[in-house]
């Protein structure tokens, strides 16, 4: 297939904001105070990659498969040898429940078996149970010695929250699921870098029709001059007869908002939170 | 087309410029189409030469692009094998202009139903919200909704190709079961004709399987052969699973799957395809890439499309 050459230039501070990324681009990055952060957007993978994804996870990846997909943060220059957090599909779908042990099933899949074994009682031979609404607690992929250790510090969002020119920014899917028509599980990873300091959200976000909503976040921030890097990761879950009573009645928009992860992260409870801290 | 108070060419010349359709001249053509489609088998029987598409999803641009490398109708003949609404910006647009075009050629256009043509999966995935904010209030949707209960659940070409918007059913080995199904209605969770147009082949299996999520099948390379045995056919041509290269071939050519949204959701830079059946009842797969009207029209259309620098906590 054709695909679109590499930028050659990228896109100056002051012109960010009005230039859209490609659907499709080669990769870009930018360096800033020897940190070096990188993104990819390359098309869904093809059926020889599926191929090659499959036998090395042993289940069957999302219908929408960005595995050539990066979002990457390392530490460059440094004496003790490098440093990296990188974000990509496979490893995050390795995480992924491969068991079936605590497998969700459709609103529907009771009353579904139920009417199918007066029918085809012959067919038993389940295709192997996995995690099909492919939640995972990815954190990220490190390589380097240094190692994060848990804190008391939070990340600072009166920092965050004050508008400093963003010097780059991406947002970048990793997989998406339709969960055939249940609702939909998605992981994507958003970016942006500001003069001083930068902020990753990895959030993984998933609807199963008439059963649960669920939301996995994992934000990386860092704070250049220190060297400061901290990771937190929140759960966050609710199932869906709760979540539906909380939305307002007279939103008329609903099925919007449920394709919304961002906006859904606002009605969903907080289940558990932890933080760590890394200095490089 | 008689009895139909709309001038059919106005309306389609109006939809290839992307214009809406107001309410009740909808109301008009999908009432009529009803009545066109209550007359079709559940298993229409046409001639090649056909063109085959498979899903659109609102894709308008991608669907012009069709026309244009095809050709148009009713130079062309059409076969659609489902999925024209939600996830893409112009689902309305998309369905109106295969309507319209299906009342004014019925002969020259097919539309089969997919598991996106239903009440249920539309209020989810996008193509109610799209009615609901094009038109302010939801009747628009209720007309197509309505009339997708109508649409048939197969079509055999030359007597030798068995096409279909997802695939086999354990229920169905013979055609004629699949004559009998009464299929004016939503699409059920369960039966015949949900497996229709929800089950996806697997290639590394021969019979069927239950899928991992508790509802729906997968089918083997057994279960294809045997059916194409039994009902005398060559080749089973579906639709319903993404590809990147637009299109894929499974069990010895036995089933192709054709994929016709490029770029699908506007992300995924995925290729798309239609299958040419020709004359002599070859198969051809044309491989095309998204429409460049893609770029200019999604960014200000669509608010799930954050390409935007944004301030996310």
């Amino acid at each position: 297939m054709s695909m679109l050459p590499p930028p050659t230039t990228l896109p100056t501070p002051q012109n960010m904001a009005t230039v859209l990324p490609t659907v499709v681009d080669g990769g870009k990055s930018i360096t800033v105070s020897s940190f070096k952060i990188t993104t990819r957007k390359l098309p869904i993978l093809n059926a020889q990659e599926i191929d090659a994804m499959t036998e090395k996870l042993g289940i069957a990846p999302p219908e929408m498969i960005f595995g050539n997909n990066i979002v990457s943060i390392e530490k460059i220059g440094s004496e003790e040898g490098g440093w990296k957090i990188e974000f990509n599909a496979l490893d995050a779908l390795d995480l992924v429940d491969k068991t079936g042990s605590d497998m969700l099933k459709v609103a529907y899949s009771a009353a579904w078996q139920k009417q199918r074994e007066k029918m085809h009682e012959g067919i038993k031979e389940v295709v192997k149970p996995f995690d099909w609404t492919y939640s995972t607690n990815y954190q990220g992929s490190i390589t380097g010695t240094k190692e994060f250790t848990p804190t008391t510090d939070q990340i600072p969002l009166d920092k965050l929250r004050r508008q400093d020119p963003i010097l780059f920014f991406d947002d970048v899917m990793l997989y998406e699921d339709e969960l055939a028509d249940n609702g939909m599980s998605i992981l994507s990873v958003k970016i942006r870098v500001m003069p001083a300091r930068l902020l990753l959200l990895a959030r993984f976000y998933m609807r199963l029709d008439d059963v649960v909503f669920r939301i996995r976040d994992t934000r990386v921030f860092v704070e250049f001059a220190e060297g400061v890097v901290l990771r937190e990761y929140q759960e966050k879950e609710d199932s869906y007869e709760n979540v539906k009573k909380k939305f307002p009645p007279w939103r008329d928009d609903i099925p919007a908002i449920m394709r919304d992860p961002n906006q859904m992260a606002e009605y969903l409870p907080l289940k558990s939170v932890k933080v760590e801290k890394l200095v490089l | 087309m008689p009895g139909l108070p709309v001038d059919l060419d106005a309306c389609i010349e109006r939809l290839y410029k992307r214009e809406l359709l107001a309410e009740p001249v909808i109301e008009a053509i999908c009432a009529k189409t009803k009545e066109l489609l209550m007359r079709e088998s559940n298993v229409v029987h046409i001639l090649s030469p056909v063109t085959v598409v498979g899903d659109i999803h609102g894709q308008f641009y991608d669907l012009l692009e069709i026309f244009r490398i095809g050709g148009f109708c009713p130079d062309t003949n059409y076969l659609f094998l489902g999925d024209y609404v939600d996830r893409g910006l112009f689902s309305v647009e998309t369905i109106s202009l295969l309507v319209c075009l299906k009342l004014r050629y019925p002969n020259r256009v097919h539309l089969i139903r997919g598991n996106h043509e239903s009440r249920g999966v539309t209020q989810s995935y996008g193509f109610y919200t799209e009615c609901a904010r094009k038109y302010g209030s939801a009747n628009v949707w209720h007309h197509f909704t309505d009339m997708f209960d109508f649409l048939t659940l197969s079509v055999v070409i030359n007597n030798d190709i068995f096409c279909v918007h997802g695939g086999l059913s354990p229920s169905i080995h013979s055609i004629d079961q699949i004559k009998i199904i009464d299929r004016f209605r939503e699409i059920p969770h369960e039966g015949p004709m949900a497996d229709l147009v929800w089950s996806d082949p697997d290639a590394e299996r021969d019979e069927f399987a239950l899928s991992p999520r508790g509802a729906g099948y997968t089918f083997g390379a057994q279960v294809v052969k045997k059916f194409l045995e039994i009902n005398n056919f060559s080749h089973i041509l579906r639709a319903h699973q993404l590809c990147q290269e637009g299109y894929q071939v499974l069990y010895d050519d036995r089933l192709s799957t054709v994929w016709s949204a490029p770029n699908y959701c506007y992300r995924c830079g995925n290729l798309a395809s239609v299958l040419e059946v020709d004359d002599a009842g070859s198969r051809f797969f044309n491989v095309f890439d998204q429409a460049p009207e893609n770029a200019e029209n999604r960014v200000d259309q669509q608010p799930v499309e954050k390409a935007q620098v944004e301030y996310f906590l």
